[in-house]
């Protein structure tokens, strides 16, 4: 088998892998992208709508259009880009990690000082939310219906109901609509949708598809082809109340009712996983284990892909300039109003910027203080108008503050503002 | 004592005089109307268990709340098979049907297998636990018995020459607390004469080693070292294969509609692709064995349908939970059944399935599924395996079972029409039997022809039993994948990432002597969206690979039966 050898291989090519090989090599590294499928972009291909670029560019544009400038600056330099590659295996050998890429050409060594692991995220499925009945065509995951629509030009259904308010259920709610199906309405168990705000104005109330909340699809009809299905009213634990059952016609049900990242990789390097599926890391997009990076929505899943890009050149420069050593790391303390904070520690002995932190709010909130303290010490007091889970937000920590060992507290507050 | 007086009388106590019963000699019928369905099971049960199995039960009592439902119409309908006359004619495309194929194609004879779905293995082949079942609650001297300790043994050997892979993990069978010991020790004689051979007991620490995740409270148990693992389509899927590469024909969407019966001998069968006329008829028909009885005139038995569901575990968190089969004793309320009360088993491709549960139901064809199914079966295996959870749950799916009332097999010829041979209620532990009982009905068909023709039948000289499976290329060592890649760069090509399937395997499932051009049919041959995310990246890029062989349009690409198109026409189509 070949092998050749980099500083740093970054695997995943979508909007986090392309940002991370371009500040490695920025930074001086010989870098290697892997992707698997034959074009680089990741899920942003399929992402049509504009809206994509407007902190990173300056301009409103497509997820296409993003795509294509990143890569044209990709294309630009020296990285060498391996598409239509897939990881089959990684491990670490010695210093350094060895990844075995598969493609048509046959298979392939790659060695590197570090790694960047940029897999994107993937949708939850009809059956790990619960949904019972039979099981006909026509049941998909909003993201699998984008491909059809966006990259096939063909159409799931007809008659198509949404359940779960997710971004990508909110966008393809209009896509269906203006490619000439029908959109029944979106149904989502919670009581405030799972979407932007922007989301749910543009895309459902300027087509007058109706938003449901509180209710859920109970169970699905049809043998060959889905034929109804069932809805009903939730209460507050997400329960369905039974007596509510009504039953919707229809031949389509796109689901949008989660992303999960994707750490199979990371799992193989015995990366340890946080609650929200990605790796446990620290502010440099490092994970538990030293030498592996990860980004953009394998790391945690972003509503914006400009948040992608830059947390993973964050990563990208990090893996370039990465040594073996020992890190002091001082993980952060939330209280319960945060869902997810990310990354979720500091590396005191290689702080050099004022480290940046993405969060979500467990419920909405009106106007509300974020409060760090570090071993009692107030260094960070941010106020912000409101929160809502679905907007991920974000504050950084003061470096010059952060004189941190290894018993430092550091702790993470919400409090309602006056 | 008089048994059907006897079931009479108990009947009558049960349902006074809305059950009637009639004697007809080798079997009784069973009339009248019952409300609930529970019902009509319990008078087939009492009958039956009063009868003692001197005669066995048909159970013709209508159910007032749920009428049986309406035969689906076929698909398609055509002239295809109309005036052909195979030798045998096999009814059904389950594990049953398709081992009959495979062993009467050692046979120079003209085998028609006909299937009524698109795919073999649709009903109880496909939705099963996979367990190559030890036999321990089995009673001695029935057939369940008999074939599950015959078609045991022939596993390896029979995975080996179809190249399916087959995991002979064992199975443990767990108490809690050490004062079962003496008994599990006593029970090792039962074992020996039950025919289980190399039965150990274990103790705490044994077991502990062996299979850590067991609640901590099970401390001693029952190893059974014949027991298995072993995916039951996968295995259908290669005796049809094999069964086809050696001759016989496998008729897909082919129903079997009624039968014209005169002198006690089946003169024709009508299906939906034309009329028949077969010397000799094999019933594998699963849950309608009953019905194809009923068409030949030779209805002795009934079914009753009985649900089972399971969910499967990514095989992310296997690992954690067991190596092999476990189940537990003595933790549960619930009453054991006739069925196998199942357990947590992993599954020859490495995931977990937790299951199955048992619940009557009239349809034959409800594999719809519940949460409450889900809950029951999650809670009761928790008792073994505490750390399962069903966040780890990729899918679950329903099967239904088709015992008789006399809970037994039926492997026998036809007691009023004699070119019949039935293979039917074949419930669990069916899967583990089937091979057996393919070498029964083999020997029952072969006789019956040399009693015709007064010739012995010849055998089939160029018979292969070994099947070229398709390549796992991701199961190759690297030399081996590096060389099918260089000669067809598909191979290089992953379309599904969970289960990493390449292109070519995609390709190589369409390509085979019992093809299935559809989403499903796929899946279940090389599995992609078999994984963890169900087909969301690789639905889109199977059906295209599916169009490209097939030379048809996306829109025509069906996910399982016809109607069942993944896409329905281009956008900015204008819409009826
Ligand atoms: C269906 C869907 C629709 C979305 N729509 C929007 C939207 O409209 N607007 C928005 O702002 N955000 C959207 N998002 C979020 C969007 O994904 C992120 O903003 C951004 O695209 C994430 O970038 P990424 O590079 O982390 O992941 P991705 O874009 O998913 O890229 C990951 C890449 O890694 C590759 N890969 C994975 N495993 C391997 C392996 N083993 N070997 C080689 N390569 C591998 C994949 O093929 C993929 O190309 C959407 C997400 C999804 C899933
Ligand atoms: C939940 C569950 C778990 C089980 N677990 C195990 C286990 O772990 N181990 C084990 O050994 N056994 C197990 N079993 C039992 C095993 O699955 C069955 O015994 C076995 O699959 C029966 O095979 P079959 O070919 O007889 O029936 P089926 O697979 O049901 O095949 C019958 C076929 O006949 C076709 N057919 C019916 N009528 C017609 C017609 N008129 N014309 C044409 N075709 C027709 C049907 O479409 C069907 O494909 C389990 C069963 C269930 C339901």
């Amino acid at each position: 088998m070949i092998s050749s050898h980099y500083d740093v291989a970054v695997i995943g090519g979508g909007p986090a892998g392309m940002a991370a090989a371009l500040a490695a090599r920025e930074a001086g590294s010989k870098v290697i992208l892997i992707e698997r499928e034959a074009r680089l972009g990741g899920v942003l291909k399929q992402c049509v709508h504009d809206g994509f670029g407007l902190l990173r560019f300056g301009e409103r544009l497509t997820g296409p259009e993003y795509a294509y400038r990143y890569e044209t600056l990709v294309r630009n330099t020296d990285i060498t880009v391996a598409t239509g590659s897939f990881v089959t295996r990684i491990g670490q050998d010695g210093g350094a990690f060895t990844a075995a890429l598969v493609s048509r050409d046959g298979l392939r060594a790659v060695t590197a000082k570090s790694v960047v692991l940029a897999t994107g995220c993937r949708e939850r499925t009809a059956k790990q939310i619960g949904i019972h009945g039979t099981r006909p065509a026509g049941i998909l995951t909003a993201g699998t219906a984008q491909y059809y629509v966006n990259i096939l030009g063909k159409l799931p259904g007809k008659r198509c109901l949404v359940l779960g308010s997710g971004d990508i259920g909110l966008i393809m709610a209009r896509r269906l609509t203006l490619e000439g199906a029908s959109v029944l309405g979106v149904y989502e168990a919670k009581p405030t949708p799972g979407g932007l705000t922007r989301n749910v104005a543009q895309c459902l109330d300027d087509y007058d598809i109706p938003l449901y909340t509180s209710s859920t699809v109970t169970r699905v009809f049809g043998r060959n082809r889905l034929e109804a299905v069932e809805v009903s009213a939730v209460d507050a634990a997400m329960r369905p109340v039974p007596g509510t059952e009504t039953v919707v016609e229809c031949d389509c049900l796109l689901l949008s009712v989660g992303l999960i990242p994707e750490n199979e990789l990371a799992e193989k390097l015995g990366v340890p996983l946080g609650a929200g599926g990605g790796p446990v890391s620290d502010h440099n997009c490092m994970t538990l284990a030293d030498g592996v990076f990860s980004c953009g929505n394998a790391l945690h899943v972003s509503d914006l892909a400009d948040y992608v890009s830059e947390s993973a050149a964050l990563a990208g420069a990090r893996a370039a300039s990465y040594r073996p050593g020992k890190r002091t790391l001082v993980f952060l303390q939330p209280d319960e109003r945060f869902q997810i904070v990310s990354p979720q520690a500091i590396d005191g002995s290689r702080l050099t910027d004022d480290p940046v932190f993405f969060f979500r709010s467990a419920t909405e909130k009106g106007r509300t203080t974020v409060r760090a303290e570090l071993d009692g010490k107030v260094i960070l007091e941010k106020r912000y108008s409101q929160l809502r889970p679905p907007e991920m937000e974000r504050f950084s920590l003061p470096a010059g503050q952060l004189a941190l060992t290894a018993s430092s507290k550091l702790t993470l507050r919400m409090e309602d503002a006056v | 004592m008089d048994r059907v007086k006897e079931s009479v009388k108990r009947l009558k106590a049960a349902f006074g005089d809305r059950v009637a019963l009639r004697d007809h000699g080798h079997y009784v019928r069973l009339e009248g109307s019952l409300r609930v369905w529970e019902d009509v099971v319990r008078a087939g049960s009492i009958a039956a268990k009063a009868l003692k199995k001197r005669k066995s039960v048909v159970n013709a009592i209508v159910c007032e709340e749920l009428p049986a439902p309406k035969p689906q119409e076929p698909a398609v309908r055509d002239l295809v098979l109309d005036n052909t006359r195979p030798d045998v004619l096999i009814i059904g495309g389950g594990v049953v049907g398709c081992a009959i194929a495979r062993e009467l194609s050692r046979y120079k004879l003209d085998i028609l297998l006909a299937e009524k779905e698109y795919d073999v293995a649709l009903h109880a082949s496909s939705r099963n636990d996979g367990m190559v079942h030890p036999g321990i609650d089995l009673r001695r001297g029935s057939l369940k018995h008999t074939y599950n300790h015959l078609g045991n043994r022939m596993y390896d050997d029979l995975c080996r020459e179809l190249g399916v892979p087959f995991n002979r993990c064992g199975q443990y069978l767990c108490f809690p607390g050490r004062r079962w010991l003496p008994a599990l020790y006593g029970s090792l004689v039962y074992w020996a004469w039950q025919g289980l051979r190399g039965v150990k007991v274990l103790r705490k620490k044994a077991l502990r080693q062996a299979e850590p995740a067991l609640d901590p409270k099970l401390t001693s148990a029952l190893f059974f070292p014949s027991a298995g693992s072993v995916c039951p389509y996968g295995m259908t899927i290669a005796l049809a294969e094999n069964a086809a590469e050696n001759g016989a024909k496998i008729s897909l969407n082919t129903v079997v509609e009624g039968m014209e019966v005169s002198g006690g001998v089946i003169q024709s069968v009508a299906t939906n692709r034309g009329t028949l006329r077969p010397k000799v008829v094999v019933n594998a028909a699963g849950v309608y064995s009953d019905e194809v009885a009923a068409y030949a005139n030779d209805q002795f038995f009934s079914i009753h349908p009985r649900r089972g569901t399971n969910a499967l575990l990514d095989s992310k968190v296997s690992d954690s939970l067991t190596n092999s089969i476990v189940a537990s004793y003595g933790m549960s309320e619930t009453k054991t059944t006739h069925s196998k009360g199942g357990g947590i088993v992993r599954t020859a491709e490495g995931n977990i399935l937790v299951g199955p549960d048992a619940v009557e139901t009239p349809e034959k064809e409800d594999f719809s599924t519940t949460r409450i199914s889900i809950e029951n079966v999650f809670a009761k295996h928790r008792r073994t395996v505490p750390a399962l959870s069903e966040r780890a749950v990729i899918t679950y799916f329903t099967g239904v079972r088709a015992p008789t009332y006399e809970e037994d097999f039926i492997i026998q010829t036809g007691i009023s029409t004699r070119n019949i041979v039935h293979a039917a209620g074949i419930q669990s532990p069916g899967l583990t039997a089937a091979p057996a009982i393919a070498k029964e009905i083999a020997r029952l068909v072969t006789s019956y022809l040399r009693e015709q023709s007064g010739a012995a039948v010849p055998a089939n000289e160029s018979f292969n039993p070994v099947r070229k499976p398709i390549v796992k290329t991701a199961h190759l060592p690297d030399h081996e994948r590096e060389g099918l890649i260089q000669k067809n760069p598909d191979y290089g090509v992953i379309v599904c990432r969970c289960e990493e399937v390449s292109a070519g395997e995609v390709r190589d499932a369409l390509r085979r002597p019992v093809p299935c051009a559809t989403a499903d049919g796929v899946k279940r041959r090389v599995r992609p969206g078999m994984g963890r995310c169900q087909g969301g990246f690789c639905s889109p890029l199977v059906a295209r690979i599916i169009a490209s062989e097939t030379g048809l349009p996306l829109e025509s690409v069906m996910k399982s039966a016809e109607g069942s198109a993944v896409v329905v026409g281009g956008v900015k189509e204008v819409l009826p």
